[in-house]
């Protein structure tokens, strides 16, 4: 039973039709490994009992009997809701995202709630409230964030597949760090109906797996639109496993964004282990243009400004009036907003709050909202424009492997930018997907990313796929 | 190893103590005075890196926004609010408690 561990999803769906195996015996054999391994790994916050998991499921459906972790910013009804906050400790979701009703009535097996960075705010894992998830590829190092439980339990074989939220590169820079591929779709792909927002017009849930395939069965189950979201766009399912047949489209051109990958800052293996993977891909028969992207260089003082904005609104909400956290002392509403804020939320949290109101205030919303506004603006045309000479671009994902616990503790601006690579999808509302390409010399991933224009998901999984078949990347694991 | 420091900084107005103080008032959170110095620190990290979008947001002209109200007819739903005010850390049949406003003066 060992070789299910890491078996895909794929995988898993010819053993259950074929009747090798159960849905009952997969929650069994994947609940026992986060009982052997998540002591150490710390994935998730919660692993959920298998008849209840069981329970929920509607038994049928491309995800039938397969497991997977949701991140703790996504409503399951009934469970507990955190994300990784004390000042939701208790809360229970009093509903399903639109996300989760998918899976559920495509029968998938909601295992548990995956760990984060606290609200979302981090690419480390490092400010989740709760516990310090650990990469499976080196235990003494992040799995990155803010979905790093998510991308631990895949990575560790816990679950062949897990749902995060993407708001600046939390589901693609995770995924590079883990070998993993990871998606962030077309704004308004999929429903925003059920998350605790972040950044509201930035956040999109994303898909965590170890196969291309994987990645793309599990998109096509929980995108299309959503009445419930104002947000949605008005697209129906597709199914994003069609099109993947080890080819690329004749003629695709595919633009290396150069000022990025060759920015200040970057790992040389990380830069070598995509110029290799570039190789790969003019293998397949894709055409390769070197271009520049001058707009980048403003992207993560943009989406700061934005996200941080934005997040302070959404934040407020959250004041001990009607669920999680009170502050029981306070004599007077006042002290008891004050004091609940302060206690519930962790250091990161309350700073990008500060920030946000900040950049929003009379005096100062012009230089910086304002002008952020703008920029977001500037950078979609940029971007529309240059599609029409590429189809595809090639960026990093990040600009090292994954990093040391601690590394940035006293340097916190360069945690915030390990958005740099990531954050121009979500400003401009377009999709990326971060692919396994490579280890460095002490065996850490290396993935990059595939960007391409609104509603580009086919193409993106299709040259992913294409490239992932010509590479064992995928077929690597952690040793656990 | 440090991303990206290829633009020059333009520092906007120093962060001080009585910003930090203003802001968390305006924030609802408090803070203590042991906690003030990190925070200007952070603030202005954050807030002198992302100065940099005056530099580039010259003549840029946002266009009316094509977003357009999304709608739905008003049909009223019934639900059961004890579910959600179950949620509160305190509560009175659907009532939320919460302390007084003012203080009492006793």
């Amino acid at each position: 039973m060992n070789n299910l561990a890491f078996a895909t999803i794929k995988e898993l769906r010819t053993k259950l039709v074929n009747k090798e195996i159960s849905a009952q015996e997969l929650a069994a054999f994947f609940t026992k490994r986060f009982e052997q391994h998540d002591t150490k790994i710390q994935s998730a916050l919660e692993v959920f009992g298998a008849d209840s998991v069981l329970a929920s499921s509607e038994q049928q459906g491309v995800l039938q009997g397969i497991p997977g972790l949701i991140k703790d910013n996504i409503s399951q009804k009934g469970r507990a809701l955190t994300c990784s906050s004390n000042i939701l400790k208790g809360f229970k979701a009093t509903y399903d995202a639109t996300a989760i009703v998918r899976l559920k009535q495509e029968g998938a097996l909601l295992l548990g709630r995956a760990n984060m960075d606290e609200f979302a705010m981090g690419s480390s894992g490092e400010t989740s409230a709760y516990q310090t998830s650990k990469n499976p590829w080196d235990v003494t190092r992040v799995p990155g964030g803010s979905s790093s439980g998510s991308a631990a339990a895949v990575a560790a074989g816990l679950v062949p597949w897990a749902l995060g939220t993407d708001t600046g590169g939390s589901v693609r820079q995770p995924a590079a760090f883990c070998n993993l591929v990871g998606s962030k779709p077309t704004y308004g792909l999929v429903s925003r109906y059920g998350i605790v927002a972040y950044g509201s017009s930035l956040d999109q849930i994303g898909v965590m797996t170890r196969t291309v395939y994987d990645n793309a069965l599990v998109l096509s189950v929980i995108a299309g639109h959503d009445p419930r979201d104002s947000s949605s766009l008005a697209v129906q399912k597709k199914d994003y496993t069609q099109s993947l047949d080890g080819t690329i489209p004749a003629g695709l051109r595919i633009g290396v964004v150069d000022n990025a990958l060759y920015a200040d800052g970057m790992d040389p293996e990380v830069v070598s282990a995509i110029e290799q993977a570039i190789k790969v891909l003019e293998q397949l028969g894709a055409t390769i243009k070197r271009i520049k992207l001058p707009a980048l260089d403003y992207s993560a003082a943009t989406y700061f400004i934005i996200s941080r904005a934005e997040a302070a609104s959404n934040l407020a909400r959250f004041d001990g009036v009607r669920y999680g956290m009170r502050d029981k002392k306070s004599s007077s509403l006042s002290d008891m907003y004050f004091n609940t804020r302060h206690d519930g939320f962790g250091t990161e949290v309350k700073s990008r709050i500060l920030i946000g109101n900040y950049v929003l205030s009379a005096g100062y919303a012009d230089a910086y909202y304002e002008n952020a506004k703008k920029v977001r603006h500037m950078m979609t045309k940029n971007f529309l424009d240059m599609y029409k000479d590429v189809d595809l671009l090639v960026m990093p994902t990040a600009p090292c492997a994954a990093f040391k616990f601690g590394a940035f503790a006293q340097h916190k601006l360069q945690m915030d930018l390990q958005d740099y690579f990531t954050c121009a999808a979500n400003l401009t509302g377009m999709p990326a997907v971060a692919v396994p390409c490579g280890m460095t010399s002490t065996q850490l991933p290396v993935g990059f990313q595939l960007y391409g224009p609104h509603l580009s998901e086919e193409l993106i999984f299709k040259v992913a796929h294409a490239y992932e078949q010509k590479t064992a990347w995928h077929t690597m694991h952690a040793n656990v | 190893m440090e991303v990206g420091r290829s633009i020059g900084n333009n520092c906007m107005a120093t962060i001080t103590k009585e910003d930090i103080l203003k802001i968390s008032r305006m924030s609802h959170i408090k803070i203590h005075d042991d906690e003030i110095e990190s925070l200007i620190d952070r603030l202005g990290e954050v807030l002198n890196y992302a100065a940099r979008v005056q530099e580039i947001a010259v003549d840029v002209v946002l266009s009316p926004s094509k977003n357009i109200n999304v709608l739905r007819d008003d049909v009223a739903i019934k639900f059961d609010a004890q579910l959600i005010v179950a949620c509160a850390p305190e509560s009175e049949e659907h009532y939320f408690v919460v302390p007084a406003i003012l203080e009492s003066n006793k």
